[in-house]
């Protein structure tokens, strides 16, 4: 019984031991060769004398730089990072900050509110979800063609592509703000309407506050969503590249720079990485919308 | 109470003008743009024209043209074998090694402990990243999981073959070193699907460590009383326990795979000779790259759409159902 008891023990303990390696190994390569000199970036050593060239080299203008008497050449034409970088945070801090709040006293009208076609319009929403992104990217591709804004066309904008991730930030925001508010006992504001609060006090003076944590852990969720967003990137933002379609110009003449692409790798995830340490207990939660619980 | 009926829609009205303005009017948009031979090369020609003397709607401008090419077009066939096969792939491996992951890291020392804290590190790398780090750890000179496969399963493989090939047997042919993973057609939707499966595998398994957690513990208890082993309780009672988890867990999954595109885009480029374009990434090659032909990509991301839209009525179902 105990010999039998013990080689389970075994085989649950390198089971989970094969789990942590598959599991971490793609995140700790990365990581590796971001800080990897070039000549060691293509073999599989892991034995090597850490470097941050490869940082620098990503946030710098020029296309070849001199490093200890070696020249280094850049993907394609030299393109420094850093305006992407920028973009990225433009692009996902604006658009959380209009969907959040959009979102919450929408959230707040579905959860407190009975009104006609109220589970109707939250199923309808739950289900613009499942819109394929390229059907929504199609259209306002060849409509912001077409619109200018102080001289310049809306495609390959920061605006422009802010506009469109509200098609899949938004409606996720509702569902996930609506089950934070769905969890507050309707108690306190009862409370308040008897004290003489009209609607507008209770929601913002009464349940914003109680549930500004739920609020806050809805951002950090609508934030990786736009931040790590691809194809609308790709197609509406176009020459205004964010992180992740500057992932991209790590490629060049003679294929990609691993160690290159590798560092611009850890700028995009080590943000993400820690918001979502942050998030830890929701992301269940967050993935399946409330449907798994 | 006091509550006035108005306030609800005032609530709602800005949100609610905001999502139909980015779905609504896209989804609209496409369907009609999928009547028309519409090319951006060309100056396009629409059905509807508004002037002086009023709508006028040209009828002979609407075809269904682009829907029968679509059907008739072996790339646009091609493309959605591939989406079937790396979602049967992706979905499969998913949730089966998810269930695996979550069935062992749900109770234990600090190993489990530290497994569970673990499982959420994937949902950091964006699935742009996912292509590009998997392409690099692919890579037949340099590649890191190349090294790992031929060291820890290659080698031993043909070792052992060689122990049985030295019998006076039939002769089995040894399994090649030099496989380039993602210049094969197989390996490459294979090697795919398991990037995707690396990002998800763990999600799914924390979703399944939630829902095993809230069940009564004296229902194994009893299970093992009865002289039921590890085994028979898992597939006796843990997934039956389970299965409306899995169903829901399940149909998520697939949408997101049958949407899937980033990854194709960063570690496959759609090769090698479109064994890997799935739907998503050939339209896009209709609409921006190869072609500038918006009718045609309209019409066949309304079959996309059509799919899905069954695939979240599925869905949406199985939630109301569970509630």
């Amino acid at each position: 019984m105990t010999k039998s008891l013990s080689l389970a023990k075994l085989l649950e303990t390198t089971a989970l031991l094969l789990i942590i390696f598959f599991i971490v190994l793609p995140i700790v390569w990365l990581a590796l060769t971001s800080i990897k000199p070039q000549e060691k970036a293509y073999t599989t050593d892991v034995v090597f004398m850490p470097t941050a060239d490869n940082f620098r080299i990503i946030f710098s203008d020029t296309s070849v730089i001199i490093n200890a008497g070696t020249e280094r050449e850049r993907g394609e034409v030299g393109r420094n990072m850093l305006p992407s970088v920028l973009n990225s945070v433009v692009v996902s801090g604006a658009t959380i900050l209009i969907a959040i709040p959009l979102a919450t006293i929408a959230a707040y009208a579905f959860s407190r509110y009975l009104f006609l076609g109220n589970r109707a319009l939250l199923i309808w929403i739950l289900t613009t979800q499942f819109i394929p992104a390229i059907v929504v990217a199609i259209p306002f591709f060849t409509l912001f063609r077409s619109i200018e804004v102080f001289e310049r066309p809306l495609l390959g904008t920061q605006l422009g592509l802010i506009i469109v991730n509200m098609s899949i930030v938004l409606p996720y925001a509702i569902w996930m703000i609506k089950g934070f508010v769905d969890a507050l006992p309707g108690e306190i504001e009862e409370a308040a309407y008897v004290d003489g609060c009209n609607d507008f006090q209770v929601l913002f003076f009464i349940s914003l506050p109680l549930i500004r944590p739920g609020i806050l852990v809805a951002s950090v969720f609508a934030f990786i969503m736009s931040w790590n967003e691809f194809l609308f990137a790709l197609i509406i933002g176009r020459e205004m590249r964010t992180m992740q379609v500057a992932l991209m110009t790590t490629s060049g003449a003679r294929g990609i720079m691993w160690e290159q692409m590798a560092a611009a790798g850890l700028v995009v995830m080590l943000p993400i990485f820690f918001l979502a340490m942050f998030i830890r207990k929701n992301v269940v939660y967050g993935l399946t919308m409330g449907a798994v619980k | 109470m006091r509550k006035k009926r108005w306030v609800p829609w005032v609530l709602i009205g800005p949100a609610l003008l905001v999502i139909v303005l980015t779905t609504i009017y896209p989804l609209l948009a496409a369907l009609y743009y999928s009547f028309h031979n519409y090319n951006l090369r060309r100056a396009p020609q629409f059905a509807i024209q508004i002037g002086e003397s009023g709508i006028h709607i040209d009828w002979s401008l609407l075809s269904l043209e682009n829907y029968t090419r679509a059907f008739s077009d072996s790339r646009f066939i091609n493309s959605l074998e591939v989406t079937f096969w790396f979602t049967v792939i992706s979905v499969g491996l998913s949730v089966v090694i998810g269930l695996f992951i979550a069935v062992i890291v749900q109770k234990g020392g600090w190993l489990h402990t530290l497994t569970k804290v673990l499982l959420i590190f994937p949902f950091a790398v964006s699935p742009a990243l996912k292509g590009y780090s998997w392409r690099f750890m692919l890579n037949e000179n340099y590649g890191v999981y190349d090294l790992l496969i031929d060291s820890l399963l290659v080698k031993p493989v043909n070792a052992l073959l060689s122990l049985f090939n030295a019998l006076p047997l039939v002769e089995i042919p040894y399994i090649s070193e030099s496989i380039v993973w993602l210049g094969d057609k197989f390996w490459a939707l294979f090697m795919l699907a398991m990037s995707e499966t690396w990002g998800w595998a763990p999600l799914i398994a924390l979703m399944f460590v939630g829902a095993l957690g809230s069940i009564d513990e004296q229902i194994f208890e009893a299970a093992r009383i009865d002289g039921a082993n590890r085994v028979q309780i898992f597939f006796r009672v843990t997934l039956p326990l389970l299965r409306p988890v899995i169903l829901i867990v399940t149909m998520l999954k697939t949408i997101f795979s049958l949407k899937m595109f980033d990854q194709v885009v960063t570690m496959t480029g759609g090769g090698p000779v479109r064994a890997t374009q799935t739907i998503n990434y050939y339209i896009h090659q209709m609409g921006f790259v190869r072609s500038l032909d918006i009718g045609y990509a309209s019409a066949m991301s309304y079959i996309l759409v059509i799919v899905l839209t069954i695939c979240a009525a599925l869905y949406v179902a199985l939630v109301l159902n569970r509630d």
